[in-house]
């Protein structure tokens, strides 16, 4: 699971930077109008910081509550706008009591009022522009981070799968069997003791663990798969029937290995195998001429899943690999057949792969 | 005095013939009076013919080898035989019960002969190893098996979705919407019912119609009046938190 990386948030209320950022420019601006005015410096500071707060605040609540339609960018500068008029109204009337309309009436005061909401407009855009700006700078970083998280991921991921892959490939318990069945052939001396050991090879071959896989081709997956088929069907008898079709068309098509022998294993072994009266596997595909897209699929007639049946790793391991071979719209998808049994197809486009 | 007289069990033909004609070497006295290819089949052939002898595979289709041993219990002397189970042989060793390992070794199989010709009783621990080996094999002791596969009509095709690639559930009129990573479908099963047999580590009801996938969830939203939202990763569905369920997502 990719951890989350937080990003920036979107409450109510301001967030304890930006009430920093604000508390310092009103300040300093406190201080030069006290300097420049000589008004006392505790009357600015509180007209100002008014003024401040609730801009801050409308800009804080508009980002946060804004109507659907409007998207936050407008709706923050527009509270802002209405804000400052608004709230430089508010001072006025606060420290003049019902003496504002005498105070506005005053030529000198209000032009001094009307400064205040020009700083008031001038500031408090300038400021939400800049708060914004940043955080959309840190909504992408945090963003990025995301992407690059999922992407390692991923990776690490696909390194699991191969390495798991090296590590279990042959059971002992099928080894085991099937050379006890090899021996109960050779000491009966039976003809089929040399095709199977053939066979016994030809899978043992293609499933030890190897690092590199030169030239992995459907061809070769379905001689193992056919393979390891032809070994259980002599172990049960009884119990396998199957077919794995030829596909002379997608023969040289790349494929990575051991994916269609992991789904044809799980087929034997979590539906054939259970089943007294056994079934049948059959293995196929083809290619759509119209899209290129390919299809395989493994379907058996076993006794199927239930629907609280763990699902293994075998599964999702060749999911990560045919992504990691065949791009991130690969896909491999589970099917229940009637009246029981699975049907697992793979679908992919051969020339999206990496 | 009759003769003794033995059962095979295995669900593979060659390895009971072999079996058979290793005994037919080293004890050319032993009737084998039958064979038995499952559980079942075993203890319908055992009823019928009593044998004094039940050579049984552990590994078998229907009944496995461990639940017909507990069901032919010391009504018999019972070898087992298995591949490869290493714990399985550790067991059998601490019980003192007779096994075989396939391929099977002659040198070992004339062993348990000689031990089975004077009938030296083994396996005065069968039932305690019998339950160590049913603790280790079957994963059906598990005290609670959540919903692993969900089954969902897609055309005239039955999926099964695995619950890890589910994102979310929603209640629609008499159906349920199952969104996954790669569709949507819709289900017969209710919200309520999803709501109990699935593992509440990764499924949360965020909504009186809704159970979301925690691990799907990239961002939990506070609204106002005791809501959120809840964003997918990879999806543009936001899910909806009502205030009754919001709980869920306190400490997050």
């Amino acid at each position: 699971m990719t951890p989350t990386i937080p990003r920036p948030h979107t409450a109510l209320l301001p967030t304890r930077r930006q009430t920093l950022i604000v508390t310092g420019v009103v300040l300093l601006l406190s201080w030069l109008l006290h300097a420049a005015t000589r008004t006392p410096f505790v009357a600015v500071l509180g007209r100002i910081g008014f003024v401040a707060t609730c801009l801050l605040m409308a800009y804080s609540c508009a980002g946060a509550v804004h109507p659907r339609w409007l998207p936050a960018r407008t709706a923050r500068l527009l509270a802002v706008v209405v804000m400052a008029p608004l709230a430089s109204l508010m001072t006025a009337v606060l420290t003049q009591g019902t003496h504002v309309f005498t105070y506005l009436r005053s030529v000198e005061t209000l032009t001094g009022h009307i400064l205040m909401v020009v700083l008031a407009l001038i500031f408090g855009l300038t400021m939400s522009m800049w708060a914004m700006r940043s955080e959309r700078k840190e909504r992408e970083r945090a963003d990025q981070l995301q992407a690059e998280l999922e992407k390692n991921a991923l990776e690490r991921e696909l390194l699991d799968a191969r390495l798991r892959l090296l590590q279990a490939q042959i059971e002992p318990h099928f080894l085991f069997n099937t050379l006890a069945n090899v021996e109960a052939l050779v000491a009966a001396g039976s003809p089929n003791a040399g095709p199977v050991l053939r066979h016994l090879i030809a899978y043992l071959r293609a499933a030890m663990p190897r690092l590199q896989d030169e030239s992995p081709t459907l061809a070769t997956e379905l001689q193992l798969v056919g393979a390891y088929l032809e070994l259980m069907r002599m172990r049960m008898p009884d119990r396998l029937q199957y077919t794995v079709a030829e596909l002379p068309a997608l023969a040289g098509l790349r494929f990575p290995p051991m994916a269609l022998l992991t789904l044809v294993e799980n087929a034997v072994r979590h539906g054939i195998d259970p089943s007294m009266s056994g079934g049948r596997v059959e293995i196929g595909g083809g290619r759509d001429a119209v899209s290129g897209k390919i299809t395989l699929w493994v379907s058996d007639t076993g006794v199927g899943i239930a629907e609280t049946a763990q699902p293994g790793t075998g599964l999702a391991n060749v999911r990560t690999r045919l992504h990691a071979f065949y791009g991130a719209d690969a896909h491999l998808d589970l099917h229940e057949q009637s009246p029981h049994g699975v049907r697992v197809e793979l679908h992919f486009y051969p020339e999206n792969r990496q | 005095m009759t003769s003794t007289t033995a059962l095979i069990v295995d669900d593979e033909p060659l390895l009971r013939e072999r079996l058979r004609s290793h005994l037919g070497q080293l004890w050319p006295e032993l009737q084998i009076v039958g064979d038995a290819r499952n559980g079942p089949e075993t203890l319908e052939l055992f009823e019928q013919l009593r044998p004094d002898i039940v050579f049984l595979d552990i590994h078998m289709p229907g009944l496995n080898g461990i639940e017909t041993a507990r069901a032919l219990g010391r009504r018999t002397h019972l070898v087992f035989v298995t591949a490869y189970e290493q714990y399985a042989l550790q067991a059998f060793e601490q019980g003192a019960i007779d096994y075989l390992v396939k391929p099977i070794d002659s040198a070992r199989l004339a062993d348990t002969v000689q031990r089975l010709r004077v009938r030296k009783q083994s396996g005065a621990m069968l039932d305690a190893v019998l339950d160590q080996l049913a603790g280790r094999f079957a994963q059906s002791a598990v005290p609670r098996q959540w919903l692993q596969w969900i089954k969902a009509s897609v055309g005239n095709s039955v999926r099964l979705i695995p619950v890890d690639q589910v994102l979310f559930f929603r209640a629609e009129e008499k159906y349920t919407l199952v969104a996954w990573s790669e569709g949507e479908a819709l289900i017969r099963k209710s919200i309520r019912e999803l709501s109990e047999e699935l593992d509440p580590k990764c499924f949360v009801q965020t909504h009186r119609a809704v159970i979301a996938n925690l691990r799907h969830v990239r961002e939990v939203i506070r609204g106002v009046n005791e809501t959120a939202e809840l964003h997918l990763r990879n999806h543009a569905e936001v899910l909806p938190v009502s205030r009754n369920y919001l709980h869920h997502f306190r400490q997050m």
